[in-house]
């Protein structure tokens, strides 16, 4: 019996001591911890945090970054946080916790639309200044969302792209992320709308397939695609991770459909061009650089009360210069970024070691 | 106080003050305080009120614990909970949508998850060489499956008129509602097991089913019984979760089965059955939850909590092994 108490105590204290050995690491990473200890005072010193959709996503890791570099260059103290998975449920626990430091303000990719609303409006309650980017969260649940592309100028664009690439007519699918994405399906919803114009009605949408923005899921689905459908033309994919999965299965398997959608550069590189041996003609994105800086200076205009998130405030976002809330189509209000930009064979070269 | 098996089915508990402290419910205390004063240490927001206001999405994982811990003794597992929670939460919020009364869409979602434990238990105990992890695993994909479709192309449903459940996520002080409500169950769960008849009967069913059979005792009833009340408990845990929700999705629960089962491992409870106590299993549960708050508000890499809590686990189950061998080797 002596023998299982010692056995338990030299279990504690292992235990002990690889939390402490592992916290301190994080504390010496950098980015990841800087707990707001003062509690706020002057603007310089007070903490804003960005939560991701989940760690290892690309896009909203560059979102993180300029976010971060914004905060940084102002003066203030940034939080980047990562939920456990990509689901509301791990946000929940990511807003809680980050109540409980005391942040200056939060700025969300939502997983949900809806299912971060209690914790959101606990976090509004408690003095924190809430918004969101890349994927909005309700109206109750945020003052403002950076949107990084009107729904309307997307849907047109690849509605555009796909018309262009598959000559005006013929069977095409879409590649998506999850099936309760609030962008994605915004997005698809939007195309749909397009479509119904008379220049789009040779063009037959067979099925949206969902990859759950995991890369073998993408690549199934988009091989299920290819066999399900011999007369594909295009798929279109306006998700990062699918657009990737799909490109490499297309280009491997010399496919004669080709690709477009929103993706990476980086990761996109090696699959954009005009001629056949490459699956991707071109393909849209927004730099996601610029959405996290704009979600700073959004997030830092609350803090510092230029801005209260209603419809006609106007801001000054740094070098990008001065943007304007605006009533969103939900009855919230949304601060717009800009067109998506185009990515083909001829500017590919320089955006691919950008981001 | 052990048989040749390592099990332990005898009615008497030990009295002896000092071998209850070194039991691993006594070390898994110290382990729990330990845990406390060194989030305590580490993060300066780690105070009662905050703690407390971050509990309630993780206590839902308590309500699957409980009944867990029953089916584990049993040497029986139950991977659908978490779907079942999903699809009860859905039930739920579709109803509450379609204008039913509040109490009623309470007890639609707990009823959908007692129909669902109910249909695993029919099936297990229908085809008893099935082993439960298969059923389950089955189930668990239908009832997703169920879930998903209910849901529709959207993949979640949010609650169009939410006054009910906002009650529900309310407080007494700085205390929510749920942390009672785990309270009474855990002492409800951990009287009957501990102080019951029926409790001595599950230890026996899991210490071997076939002499429990020749000996009288209802096995096939008591399984039956035991699988509607996880799915049951997974109802009532799936309407706290709406209360933190407000809505379900295709993902809400997942992953909560395997949490459950890490409490309830890390708690003592053996998954070959017959052996473990759910004191052990709570307070684990607790740990868990104390060292994720903690950590989380250190801004630690979620990951790494994850690599944490999973070497925390692994160790749980090594060390009884491990002392075992060594006393073996002294003999």
């Amino acid at each position: 019996m002596r023998k299982q108490m010692v056995c338990g105590v030299l279990c504690a204290a292992m235990v002990f001591g690889t939390l402490a050995g592992c916290s301190g690491k994080t504390e010496t990473g950098g980015n990841q911890s800087s707990v707001a200890q003062d509690g706020g005072g002057s603007s310089s010193g007070k903490t804003y945090a960005v939560i991701t959709k989940s760690a290892g996503n690309p896009y909203n890791e560059k979102i993180a970054q300029g976010f971060q570099k914004v905060i940084e260059a102002e003066g203030g103290t940034c939080i980047v946080k990562h939920p456990e998975s990509a689901t509301a449920d791990a946000q929940v626990s990511v807003i809680q916790s980050l109540i409980s430091q005391g942040v200056d303000s939060i700025c969300i990719a939502g997983n949900d639309e809806n299912a971060l609303q209690a914790a959101l409006e606990d976090a509004m309650a408690a003095g924190i200044k809430v918004s969101c980017l890349d994927s909005k969260v309700n109206k109750d649940s945020r003052q403002t969302f950076v949107n990084q592309a009107g729904i309307k100028e997307i849907g047109q664009a690849l509605m555009e792209a796909v018309y262009d690439i598959s000559g005006g007519e013929g069977d095409w699918a879409i590649l998506s992320a999850t099936s309760q994405a609030t962008n994605q399906n915004a997005w698809i919803e939007s195309m749909k709308e397009v479509m119904k114009e008379e220049k789009y009605s040779k063009l037959n949408l067979v099925e949206v397939a969902y990859g759950d923005d995991e890369p073998q899921k993408s690549t199934d689905q988009t091989q299920a695609l290819l066999s399900k459908y011999p007369d594909l033309k295009v798929i279109c994919a306006p998700t990062t991770v699918g657009i990737n999965a799909a490109a490499k299965v297309l280009q491997d398997e010399k496919s004669k459909v080709k690709l477009t959608g929103l993706g990476l550069p980086s990761e996109m590189a090696e699959y954009i061009g005009d001629d056949e041996a490459h699956s991707c003609p071109y393909m849209y994105l927004w730099n996601p650089l610029d959405v996290g800086s704009l979600g700073a200076y959004t997030s830092m205009a609350l803090v510092e009360g230029k801005i209260t998130g209603k419809a006609g405030d106007k801001f000054k976002a740094g070098e990008m210069g001065d943007y304007q809330v605006i009533e969103a189509s939900d009855g919230g209000t949304e601060i717009i970024l800009g067109p998506p930009f185009k990515f083909d064979s001829s500017n590919i070269a320089e955006w691919k070691s950008v981001y | 106080m052990a048989g040749k098996s390592g099990r332990s089915i005898s009615a008497q508990s030990d009295q002896n003050w000092k071998k209850r402290i070194l039991s691993w419910e006594g070390v898994l205390i110290l382990l729990f305080l330990m845990v406390n004063l060194f989030c305590m240490v580490i993060s300066p927001s780690y105070k009662p009120v905050n703690v407390l206001r971050e509990m309630p999405k993780y206590l839902t994982e308590v309500f699957l614990l409980l009944p867990m811990a029953y089916i584990l003794i049993l040497g029986e597992i139950d991977l659908s909970v978490g779907a079942t929670v999903c699809l009860s939460a859905t039930t739920a919020c579709l109803a509450g949508n379609a204008g039913v009364p509040f109490p009623v869409v309470l007890l639609i979602g707990i009823l959908t998850g007692t129909a669902c434990g109910l249909f695993n238990g029919i099936a297990v105990t229908l085809f008893t060489e099935l082993p439960s992890m298969i059923v389950t695993l089955a189930t668990m994909i239908i009832f997703r499956g169920v879930a998903e479709i209910a849901l529709g192309s959207g993949g979640s449903v949010s609650l169009k008129n939410n006054q009910g459940f906002r009650a529900m996520a309310g407080k007494i002080g700085p205390v929510p509602y749920i942390f009672f409500v785990v309270i009474i169950a855990a002492v409800i769960f951990t009287f009957l097991l501990s102080k019951t008849t029926f409790g001595r009967k599950l230890y026996a069913i899991g210490s071997n089913r076939k002499a429990s059979y020749f000996s009288g005792i209802h096995v096939q009833k008591i399984r039956l019984l035991v699988y509607s009340v996880a799915g049951m408990m997974a109802g009532i845990s799936a309407m706290f979760l709406v209360s933190v929700l407000y809505g379900a999705n295709t993902t809400t629960g997942s992953g909560f089965e395997l949490d459950a089962i890490a409490m309830a491992v890390f708690g003592g409870i053996s998954t070959a059955g017959g052996k473990g106590k759910l004191a052990g299993a709570i307070i684990s549960a607790f740990i868990i939850i104390c060292l994720r708050i903690g950590l989380g508000q250190i801004n630690m890499n979620p990951q790494v909590i994850l690599v944490i809590l999973g070497t925390l686990l692994i160790l749980a189950v090594m060390i009884p092994e491990i002392v075992k061998n060594v006393k073996r080797k002294q003999l």
